[in-house]
């Protein structure tokens, strides 16, 4: 049955061969198309692309051009982001995990369901709903803080408010699936463990630290990284709820990197900024990796 | 082993939060059936004044340069073929790499498993320029295929079929079953909970993917629902909240009862494909 003839093989070969065209097709020659574009003087509208080697790339370092202050304010935005969204993203979801894990068996399944619901919501329909609510003079959040005599807050066009909504949206929208895959690893955690602890007197919080935690380290790196990824991604929530403003202050590095690729139609600079903003990504990603694996 | 009163201070903690939750969605309902002047009007109405369907009416009206029967269809025709075709290649490709005798299998493998690390944005240019040069920006090609190129699928699939006993295929092979049928006959029944955590993961990406389907269509007709009620929020939509949350209640309904019906699945799914 293993005959490992060429005819074999051949046949076998046919198992993966239709995936690897379009990993060729759709993946690796784009990666190389990318790096051969930001080598190249690139607008979209002439046919005639100039190689410039890595002036693209000098451009981006250049202070004193414009692709240096796109890449760096874009980049600081994202960051930005970054940072105010991913240890709620993580700590949120670890929280509603273990509020659904605490209810009784009955209510589990309720309430989890009701915490997923937003996700099935797409990005723009996010945009709509929380545009609407966060609405300064018509906005329901608004209009219930006059109630509580509280002062009327320019929930999108001011800052840090600008911010803080598109947190609070992102959270909404997408932290039912970080919860699941929480409530996943700590229904793992071994009920001995637990019982061991109760029988030394360890309080719920004593548990919780020394217990739940090191079982969900692994969940807790995936959480970390995966919610740095898509928060780096950010694009449709500024892009609809604040346009990048006030001024261009929610103005993400993606958002930069689509203006510079269809509005200036400089693809060559586009592909490039693109290609650092992965090469950032990667790197964070990697020192996420090493340092929880350091703390062992 | 816990208290009634911790019991019960829990469960109205659910509901706060579950509130939290729920309001925006219920808000948006309430606002689809308002007139736009109480919309606007001061005050928080939960039930409208005046009860209207025109809003609606106005939505599913399609005028031809904002169809959304069709937008809806689009996504759901764009989200079900992409994840087809994505199940189709992956399954074929792991199951070859896990178990058949396949020249430069190794290297392969590795670069398949390396490709994950490769963020999105690194494509995403020359992706545009690749469909541009084809011909086939603004198509359903455009829409489907870029999807995929994505190694999760096989990564998932071929950790799967490691792992599950040869017994049952050495079986079908002593039986005088070739390759092919041991496949589709034996190893895919075994892994259909996998494939099926495969298709919601995918689907679920597709169908809410909103940059690329920005860029690579134009006209009206090709729109996904993303997109299509993004360009509507920033058009003719705009000056009319009841309008526009009656086009996002018609976009978000059917999504979330489906959601509702599938999300056993894909919990039980998340469970299966080992992500933890």
């Amino acid at each position: 049955m293993r005959n490992s003839g060429w005819k074999s093989q051949l046949t076998s070969s046919l198992f993966v061969l239709p995936y690897l065209i379009l990993f060729v097709v759709f993946l690796l020659i784009p990666i190389g198309y990318g790096a051969w574009m930001s080598l190249h003087n690139w607008d979209l509208l002439n046919p005639v692309h100039e190689f410039v080697g890595f002036k693209n790339y000098a451009k981006i370092f250049d202070s004193s051009s414009y692709l240096n202050d796109l890449f760096l304010e874009g980049l600081k935005n994202t960051f930005q982001f970054v940072v105010f969204s991913v240890p709620l993203l993580v700590a949120v979801g670890l929280g509603l995990a273990l509020l659904v894990n605490a209810l009784p068996g009955k209510f589990k399944g309720f309430f989890r369901t009701v915490y997923f619901i937003p996700y099935a919501v797409s990005v723009s329909v996010v945009a709509i709903i929380w545009l609407w609510l966060l609405d300064t003079n018509s906005g329901l959040i608004n209009q219930y803080m006059q109630k509580l005599d509280l002062p009327m807050i320019p929930w999108l066009t001011d800052m840090p408010w600008a911010w803080i909504s598109l947190v609070i949206a992102t959270l909404w929208w997408t932290i039912g699936f970080n919860m699941v895959i929480f409530i996943n690893a700590l229904n793992d955690v071994s009920e001995e463990l637990y019982e061991a602890g109760s029988l030394d007197g360890a309080s719920r919080w004593q548990r919780f630290i020394y217990i739940t935690l090191p079982s969900i380290k692994p969940t807790m790196l995936f959480v970390v990284i995966t919610s740095t990824i898509a928060s780096f991604n950010i694009y449709g929530q500024p892009f609809l709820m604040t346009r990048g403003g006030p001024g261009t202050s929610t103005k993400v590095l993606l958002m930069n990197i689509v203006d510079e690729a269809f509005k200036q139609r400089q693809l060559g600079n586009a592909a490039a900024m693109s290609l650092l903003m992965a090469l950032i990504m990667i790197v964070i990603s990697v020192f996420q990796f090493k340092i929880s694996n350091r703390k062992e | 082993m816990q208290s009634k009163g911790f019991k019960v201070f829990i469960i109205i903690i659910a509901i706060i939060v579950g509130l939290i939750f729920i309001v925006p969605i219920l808000w948006m309902l309430a606002t689809s059936f308002k007139t736009d002047q109480e919309a606007f009007t001061a005050g928080i109405k939960w039930i409208p004044k005046v009860f209207t369907l025109e809003n609606y009416q106005f939505s599913l009206a399609g005028n031809s340069d904002t169809p959304v029967i069709q937008w809806m269809g689009n996504s759901l025709f764009v989200g079900i073929v992409g994840t087809l075709i994505v199940l189709f290649v992956d399954t074929l490709a792991a199951y070859g790499l896990a178990r058949l005798d396949i020249p430069f299998k190794k290297l392969l493998i590795s670069i398949f498993i390396g490709s994950l690390t490769i963020p999105w944005v690194i494509t995403f240019l020359p992706l545009y320029m690749e469909f541009n040069k084809l011909g086939l920006l603004d198509t359903y090609a455009v829409l489907i295929l870029p999807y995929s190129a994505n190694a999760f699928g096989v990564f998932l699939l071929y950790q799967y079929f490691r792992g599950f006993p040869k017994e049952l295929e050495e079986a079908a092979f002593l039986d005088g079953a070739n390759k092919w049928q041991v496949f589709v006959k034996v190893v895919l029944p075994s892994a259909r909970p996998v494939i099926w955590t495969l298709a919601i993961f995918t689907f679920m990406g597709i169908y809410n993917d909103f940059l690329w389907p920005l860029v690579t269509t134009n006209s009206p007709e090709m729109r996904t629902i993303t997109t299509g009620i993004a360009i509507m929020q920033q058009g003719s939509f705009v000056s009319s909240p009841g309008r526009l949350m009656a086009l996002t209640s018609i976009a978000t309904i059917p999504a979330v009862l489906l959601f509702i019906i599938g999300q056993r699945s894909f919990i039980k799914g998340v469970t299966q494909s080992g992500i933890k």
